[in-house]
């Protein structure tokens, strides 16, 4: 299987001078194509710090970061602004549905700027819509729905132009049971269909079960790599 | 998907800077759209005015011929009868005045004042002035030479002589000869040109009264009327061809007080335009820039799922677009409806300087000058709104995320 994105000794410092504070310590991992990793770690830990590298929405402070053997690093910005629309599907960990949209124009925004045709779009978010449960919401506004809504939007959005890379933090943080695992479905299923590599950021006990492999952050470093069920 | 729903909606999300936006560029568009058109209807009266009072075309003696002094410095222009045989047949042309310009002392009992007179053919002369002079207690037959000459005075000279309309007066001059001359004359009448200087001085008699007095066959200036006025620049061209000796003007050339408002209110409503400009450009930059800071987590989303920067400014260029749209309809509307209401209700202004009385106001209401206007002004709503997503598109978007 192929090596989907590779980190080497990544560091992540915010601020300067006294105010430093270290997020990321000296990380190292891969992740296979198909790969469905989960970040596990305590509140700080820098879990969305690492995703928002994955991600190509930050930048290291030091280390390498290679996506399907590319380095990160070389690539410019708009090269980069390039791949998370084609390539990458984000989850944010507070929804970041884009407030002045309709449910359905938030999840159709990535197909549209992608250039899928019009007939395709409404065919795709149709569709996607049913499978999420909310289809009867979708010309309303997201300050019309509720926090766990939201966020089963912000997932739909990421997964509708399936893209190789699906980076999720904390997906199922409002969700109840129900909904986090009907999510989790939609997001194996496009793993399995696709080869779609996945790394979700979770507290969830229950999400990461289904994970292939988790790490473990604490304070910014990686606290020894354990393997899920999934994978061998 | 629709940008433009998405662009009212985010419009909406802040409605209340939305509305004091578009209340600024309204009320200054307006602003700008009433004042130039109180601009533009007072070029049009001054041009009017030069065009009733001088003719569209003037014939003069040539000044670089030199005069001799006296009455031969007013009266100059000879053989202006050849003039008018000569223009007579052109269908471009309405009249032709001639007019003999004469000045001396006016008694009318103890009272005497000295005038500045003009000797006018009296069927044609008064048909020209239209609203920029007015007659009064008129006796018939008008202005005739017959028996005792007739005279009409400006309002301000018959009153400091205490003459009214049957009184006999005596005017005196020189001849060329330097040798006195005078004449009995009977008030047949009042007229009132609003400018002090000629209703305190002047007054008109029949051109036969002027050339019996003075003994000179010769007139002042020949002022042309056309059926165009487009036409007095192609007149003189055929003048001055034909014509030795002589100047030929066109009515702009000696529309002095036109020229001198105009530089005057040009500069005025210049200034005035590039601060309401100015005004509209920074409300616009401040708007946008106020707005792109609110909306920086949302900028960076847009930027996270991989929007393309110019997509981004597109998308606040509308917004700024579609309040200036709306703007500036609202501000046609209200210039629209402010000069009905100043031109219906009549307001006065008051006297310039130089005139005794005030003129109405009037306003001009031309729907392409404010669509060029609005234009304008959009295009700068543009230009500031570009400017100010510019310099404000480039988030970290980590940073507005976390
Ligand atoms: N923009 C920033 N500027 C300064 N410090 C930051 C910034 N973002 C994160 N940090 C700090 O970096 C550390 C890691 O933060 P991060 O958000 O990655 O943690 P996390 O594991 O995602 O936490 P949580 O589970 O609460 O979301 C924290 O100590 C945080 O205070
Ligand atoms: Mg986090």
């Amino acid at each position: 299987m192929d090596i989907r994105l590779a980190l080497h000794a990544i560091t992540k410092h915010y601020g300067h001078g006294d105010n430093q504070v270290a997020a990321l310590q000296n990380i190292s991992f891969s992740l296979a194509e198909g790969e469905f990793l989960a970040v596990q770690g305590p509140s700080g830990s820098g879990k969305s710090s690492l995703l928002n590298i994955c991600g190509l929405i930050d930048q290291p402070s030091e280390g390498q970061y290679y996506l399907n053997g590319q380095a990160v690093e070389q690539l410019s910005v708009k090269q980069r602004c390039d791949y998370r629309r084609r390539e990458i599907g984000f989850i944010f960990q507070r929804h970041q549905l884009l407030p002045a949209m309709t449910v359905y124009e938030n999840i159709a925004y990535p197909l549209f700027l992608n250039k899928v045709k019009a007939k395709q779009i409404k065919q795709e978010v149709t569709l996607l819509l049913k499978k999420i449960g909310l289809d009867h919401r979708c010309n309303h506004l997201p300050k019309q729905l509720s926090g766990g809504e939201r966020q089963r939007v912000g997932i739909a959005r990421a997964l509708i132009k399936r893209p190789q890379l699906v980076i999720a933090d904390e997906p199922s943080a409002s969700l109840d049971h129900q909904h986090a695992h009907a999510s989790l479905m939609l997001m194996r299923e496009l793993n399995e269909q696709q080869g779609a590599s996945f790394i979700l950021a979770s507290h969830d006990a229950f999400v990461v079960k289904h994970c292939d492999r988790n790490i473990n952050l604490l304070d910014g470093s990686l606290a020894g790599e354990a393997l899920g069920l999934g994978i061998l | 998907m629709s940008f433009f729903l998405i662009a009212v909606r985010n419009i909406l999300r802040n409605r209340t800077r939305a509305i004091s936006t578009i209340l600024i560029i309204a009320v200054g568009l307006a602003a700008l759209l009433i004042g130039s058109g109180f601009m533009l209807s007072t070029y049009d009266s001054l041009q009017e005015i030069a065009k009733r009072v001088e003719g569209h075309v003037i014939v003069l003696k040539d000044e670089s011929v030199p005069a001799q002094g006296g009455v031969d410095q007013q009266l100059t222009l000879p053989n202006w009868q050849a003039i008018q045989d000569e223009l007579w047949d052109d269908d471009r042309v309405l009249r032709i005045l001639p007019r003999a310009r004469f000045e001396g002392l006016i008694r009318h009992g103890h009272n005497s004042a000295a005038f500045f007179g003009t000797g006018v053919d009296p069927k044609e002369e008064f048909r020209v002035y239209g609203p920029f002079l007015k007659t009064t207690a008129v006796l018939d037959p008008w202005l005739s030479d017959q028996d005792m000459p007739d005279v009409v005075l400006g309002t301000q000279l018959a009153e400091t002589l205490s003459a009214t309309a049957g009184d006999e007066l005596t005017l005196h001059t020189l001849r060329s000869d330097g040798q006195s001359t005078e004449v009995m004359v009977r008030l047949a009448g009042l007229f009132h040109t609003g400018t002090p200087e000629l209703d305190d001085h002047t007054l008109m008699v029949n051109l036969s009264t002027v050339s019996r007095l003075l003994g000179s066959e010769k007139i002042s200036q020949l002022s042309i009327y056309l059926e165009h006025y487009e036409d007095a620049a192609a007149i003189k061209q055929l003048l001055q061809a034909k014509l030795e000796g002589v100047l030929v003007q066109t009515w702009d050339q000696r529309a002095e007080l036109y020229d001198k408002v105009k530089a005057q209110y040009d500069r005025i409503f210049g200034v005035m335009g590039i601060i309401i400009l100015v005004v509209v450009f920074l409300a616009i930059s401040n708007t946008i820039a106020l707005a792109m800071y609110q909306r920086r987590d949302e900028i960076a989303t847009l930027g996270a799922l991989g929007t393309p920067s110019t997509r981004v400014y597109a998308n606040f260029i509308l917004e700024a677009c579609l309040i200036g749209v709306v703007a500036t309809s609202l501000g046609m509307l209200i210039a629209y409806a402010t000069a009905n209401a100043i031109n219906l209700a009549s307001l006065m202004m008051p006297a310039p300087p130089g005139r005794s009385e005030g003129y109405p106001i009037y306003i001009y209401i031309s729907w392409p000058h404010y669509l060029v206007t609005s234009v304008v002004l959009i295009a700068i709503v543009a230009f500031a709104s570009f400017i100010a997503t510019y310099n404000n598109a480039k988030v970290n978007i980590a940073k507005a995320l976390s």
